[in-house]
C-alpha cells in the first residue's frame, strides 16, 4: 500500500512575469519547450511511487485541467487513488503571499480524510527540479520527525536576490524556524532555501487544519514554526538541479539553464523522467540549410532561419532568413521572413510578421504577450 | 482485422528482429501507426490485431491501444497470436487463415461488417466512406483499389472491373497486368459472406488460405457481388529497402505526398516522453526531421533521426535514416544508410563511402539493430552488414 500521499499547491498568485501570468495559473506556464511548470511537481512524485496526488487549483483552473485531463501521462489515471482536482478558497489580498494556505486545506479535508497513508508531501508549484521523495520520506521516518522542510543549500556569493524562506536549524538536523534579515545578512557561505517541500504526517496535518479552522488566512509554515517546541521538525537537504521562477529574469534564466548539458541530464536523462501532456506532433522539419546553435527545439516546427541559443516549442514556424537569438519561443507561434529577434519572450499563437526587429536585453528581455500580432 | 504477422523478409536487416508493421518510419512513428491510427480516426472502436512473427516490440508497443485511442469499455485493440485448441492449432499459413482461425473472436462481436487491413501499409485513410459505399451497394466485399504505375502492376492483385465497379477479374501478381488498378489489400466483407468463404477454403486442402490468391478468386467464380473502393491518396507498401528508403525520404520534399504535417487526421504514436531536441553550438541542420530527444552537435543533411538519437561533434550525416537510441560518434561520416534501433556507431567511422576501386558507390548501407561499430570502421557503400563487429 502506499504510505505517502501528495499535494501540490497550484494556487500561487502571481503577477511578475508581465502577462505570462496574467490569464494563466502560475502552475501551467510553458517551460522548456514542451513542458509546464506543473509537471516537474507532478513527475517527481509520480517517480518516488506516489500515485495520490491532489491539486489545489486556483479559482480560474481551465488551463490546469485542460494540461492534466485525468492524467494518463502521470500513470495517475488509476481505479484506487490517482489525480484529484481540489479547488482552492479565492484568497482575497490577505492571502497573497501565503504558502501552503491551510484554509485551502480545510475546504479539501475530505480528500485528507479518505486516504489511509502515513505522509503527505506538500509541494509549490513554481519550481523545476527532480526529487526522489524516498529518501527524503526515508529520512523523516528514521529520525521521527513530524515534520520535514526540504531545502536546497545554495552559495550565497553571486546570488542576485535573496529572497525566499531560509532555515534556521540545529548542529542535529532539527528546524527551529527562519531566518531573519539580519541573519541572512551576516551568515556567509552557504544557505539553506527552503524549497517549498514539506513531508508531514498525514494525521497531525489534519489535527492543525482542525485546530486553526477559525483564524483567517494562516499559512501551514507559520502554525508549524509556532509550535516547534511541541513538534519535531527536520531539515533534509536536496541536491540536485534546482530553480525557483519569480520573475521574467528567473523564468528566462532557468529556460537558458536547459541548454546546459549537466542540467539537462540531470533533469531529463536520468531513471526518473519529466512527464508531460502528449500531443502526438510530427518530428521537426528544418527546410534548407540551417545553423541551429545550442538551442532545443521540440516537436512539429518547421524551421528555415537560423537559430542561436533558444528555446523553441511545439508547432512553431520559423520562416527563411531570420535570425533568432537568446530567446523563448512558445507554442505555435509563426515567425514571418527576415525577422529578427533577441533576448524575447515570446508567448504561444504569436504572429511576427514579415521583417521586423525586436531586440530585448539579456537582463529585460521582450516580453510579447499570446496571440499578439507584431 | 488488421494483419500484423508479415515478417516482410525483403527488408533484409531491418526486420531481422522485429515485425515489419513495428519497424521505425518518418523519424517517430512504426509502421502500424498509420493503420491504427487510420482505424481510430474512422471511428472503428474494436480491432483485431494478428501477431505472428517476432512480436515482443509490436506487442508491447501496441498494449492495449491506448496511445491511438483505443482503448474503450466495449472493444478496443486485442492482440491476436495463433493459438491451440482441442484438436491442436497451427501458425498462421496465410492472410485468410489468420482470420478463420479467429472465427470465434468475431463471433463474440458479432458485427455486421469486417474491415481487413494490413498492418505494413503507410497511408491516410479514413475507412468510413469506404464502409458507408459497401453498405450502399450492398456488395458482399468491397475492396479498396488504387491506380498504381503499369510498370510495378504485376507487383499486385489486379482488378478489372465493369463500368459500374463491380469487379469481374482479379488476379494476384499476373505477369501481364490487363489494368493497372490494384488491391490495397484493404477489404470489407459482410460478416455471414466471410464466415462461410473462410469455412470453405479452409476445407480446401489445395487452398493458400490466402485472401488475393484464393478467397477472392473464389466469391468471384461463386457469382457474389465484389466490387472496388477507388482511393486517390497517398499509399505505399514499404516491401523493400528500396522502397523504404524512398517513402522515408519523401517526407523531405517542402510538399511530402503523406501529409503528416497537417494537423486534420491526426497519425498517432505510443512515444515516450521525451525532452525537446538539442542542437549544439557548430551544429548543422539541412533538410531533415529531426524528432524529440535528440542530440545534435555535429552535421544531418537531408536526413531522418528518430528519437533519442545522438550525433557527435563533427559527425556527419547525409541522406539517411537513423533509427531511436542510436549513437553516432564523433566525426563519423554516415552516408545514404539505414542504420538501426539501438546502435553504436563509434567515433571515425565511415558507414556507406564508396572507397574508389573495388566497390562503386551504389545502394543503401543497412545496419542492423543493437550492432557496434567499432572505432574508425569502415562499412562500404552498399553492403548490408552481417554481423555486430
Amino acid at each position: 500500500m502506499n504510505r505517502t500521499i501528495g499535494i501540490i499547491f497550484g494556487n500561487r498568485r502571481s503577477n511578475f512575469l508581465q502577462g505570462i501570468d496574467k490569464n494563466r495559473p502560475l502552475a501551467v506556464v510553458p517551460f522548456g519547450g514542451r513542458y509546464r511548470l506543473l509537471d516537474f511537481a507532478l513527475s517527481s512524485m509520480v517517480n518516488s511511487g506516489i500515485r495520490t496526488v491532489g491539486i489545489i487549483t486556483p479559482s480560474h483552473y481551465r488551463p490546469i485541467l485542460n494540461q492534466l485531463g485525468a492524467g494518463k501521462e502521470w500513470m495517475l489515471d488509476r481505479k484506487s487513488g490517482g489525480l484529484f482536482i481540489l479547488p482552492g478558497i479565492n484568497q482575497g489580498i490577505a492571502g497573497w503571499e501565503s504558502l501552503f494556505l491551510l484554509k485551502d486545506l480545510a475546504k479539501n479535508i475530505e480528500y485528507l480524510e479518505n486516504d489511509f497513508s502515513e505522509y503527505v508531501v506538500l509541494c509549490g508549484c513554481n519550481q523545476i527540479f527532480n526529487i526522489d521523495y524516498n529518501e527524503a520520506i526515508v529520512f523523516h521516518e528514521l529520525s521521527m520527525a513530524d515534520v520535514t522542510f526540504i531545502y536546497k543549500d545554495i552559495e550565497k556569493e553571486g546570488q542576485k536576490s535573496l529572497t525566499g524562506t531560509y532555515l534556521k536549524m540545529l548542529a542535529d538536523g532539527k528546524v527551529c524556524g527562519f531566518m531573519t534579515d539580519e541573519e541572512i545578512f551576516e551568515l556567509a557561505g552557504l544557505l539553506p532555501v527552503f524549497i517549498d517541500m514539506v513531508i508531514i504526517n498525514r494525521k497531525l496535518l489534519m489535527e492543525i487544519v482542525a485546530g486553526y479552522e477559525s483564524i483567517e488566512n494562516i499559512g501551514l509554515l507559520d502554525v508549524l514554526i509556532e509550535n516547534k517546541q511541541v513538534l519535531s521538525i527536520f531539515g533534509f537537504p536536496y541536491k540536485g538541479y534546482f530553480a525557483r521562477i519569480e520573475s521574467v529574469s528567473d523564468y528566462f534564466q532557468c529556460n537558458m539553464d536547459l541548454l546546459n548539458l549537466d542540467v539537462r541530464k540531470e533533469l531529463f536523462w536520468g531513471t526518473n523522467r519529466v512527464y508531460t501532456k502528449i500531443r502526438d506532433n510530427p518530428p521537426t522539419r528544418y527546410s534548407g540549410k540551417t545553423l541551429v546553435r545550442n538551442s532545443l527545439v521540440a516537436s512539429g516546427c518547421n524551421i528555415m532561419g537560423v537559430l542561436e541559443n533558444s528555446i523553441i516549442s511545439r508547432s512553431v514556424q520559423i520562416a527563411d532568413n531570420t535570425q533568432i537569438k537568446n530567446s523563448i519561443i512558445m507554442k505555435k507561434c509563426d515567425i514571418g521572413k527576415g525577422v529578427i529577434l533577441e533576448n524575447v519572450i515570446m508567448d504561444k499563437y504569436v504572429i511576427i510578421k514579415e521583417g521586423t526587429v525586436l531586440k530585448g536585453q539579456e537582463q529585460a528581455p521582450i516580453v510579447v504577450n499570446k496571440s499578439a500580432v507584431v | 482485422m488488421l494483419l500484423a504477422g508479415g515478417h516482410g523478409s525483403r527488408l533484409g536487416r531491418l526486420t531481422k528482429n522485429i515485425a515489419k508493421p513495428a519497424l521505425s518510419f518518418g523519424g517517430k512513428y512504426r509502421i502500424i501507426d498509420f493503420s491504427l491510427s487510420n482505424c481510430a480516426n474512422s471511428n472503428i472502436d474494436t480491432v483485431g490485431v494478428l501477431t505472428q512473427y517476432k512480436p515482443f516490440v509490436l506487442n508491447s508497443y501496441i498494449g492495449i491501444g491506448e496511445a491511438w485511442d483505443l482503448d474503450n469499455n466495449y472493444g478496443g485493440v486485442h492482440i491476436l497470436p495463433p493459438f491451440v485448441g482441442e484438436d491442436g492449432g497451427s501458425w498462421y499459413k496465410g492472410t485468410a487463415s489468420a482470420i478463420s482461425q479467429n472465427i470465434d473472436f468475431i463471433n463474440f462481436f458479432n458485427p455486421g461488417y469486417v474491415l481487413i487491413i494490413s498492418g505494413d501499409h503507410i497511408y491516410k485513410m479514413d475507412f468510413e466512406p469506404l464502409i458507408r459505399q459497401h453498405k450502399k451497394t450492398g456488395a458482399d466485399v468491397t475492396i479498396s483499389a488504387i491506380e498504381v504505375e503499369w510498370l510495378e502492376a504485376s507487383r499486385f492483385g489486379i482488378i478489372t472491373t465493369d463500368d459500374t465497379d463491380r469487379i469481374i477479374r482479379f488476379t494476384e501478381k499476373p505477369t501481364n497486368p490487363q489494368s493497372n488498378l490494384a488491391s490495397m489489400g484493404i477489404y470489407v466483407f459482410t460478416w455471414p459472406v466471410l464466415k462461410k468463404a473462410l469455412l470453405e477454403d479452409q476445407n480446401n486442402p489445395a487452398s493458400d488460405n490466402d485472401f488475393g490468391k484464393n478467397v477472392l478468386p473464389m466469391l468471384l467464380n461463386q457469382g457474389k457481388k465484389l466490387f472496388i473502393y477507388r482511393f486517390k491518396d497517398y499509399w505505399v507498401d514499404v516491401g523493400t529497402v528500396e522502397s523504404y528508403y524512398q517513402a522515408n525520404m519523401e517526407l523531405l520534399l517542402s510538399e511530402p505526398p503523406l501529409k503528416i504535417f497537417s494537423p486534420e487526421f491526426k497519425i498517432y504514436s505510443n512515444e515516450g516522453i521525451l525532452p525537446p531536441h538539442y542542437t549544439g553550438p557548430r551544429a548543422r541542420i539541412g533538410k531533415s526531421l529531426i524528432s524529440n530527444g535528440c542530440t545534435v552537435l555535429g552535421e544531418v543533411m537531408n536526413s531522418i533521426l528518430a528519437p533519442g538519437v545522438y550525433v557527435g561533434e563533427g559527425a556527419r550525416v547525409e541522406d539517411s535514416i537513423i533509427l531511436s537510441n542510436t549513437r553516432i560518434g564523433n566525426e563519423a561520416w554516415i552516408r545514404k544508410a539505414i542504420i538501426g534501433e539501438n546502435t553504436e556507431i563509434k567515433a571515425h567511422c565511415s558507414v556507406g563511402l564508396s572507397t574508389g576501386e573495388h566497390s562503386p558507390y551504389a545502394g543503401i548501407t543497412c545496419i542492423e539493430d543493437n550492432t557496434t561499430i567499432c572505432n574508425g570502421d569502415l562499412i562500404e557503400a552498399g553492403e548490408y552488414n552481417t554481423s555486430s563487429r
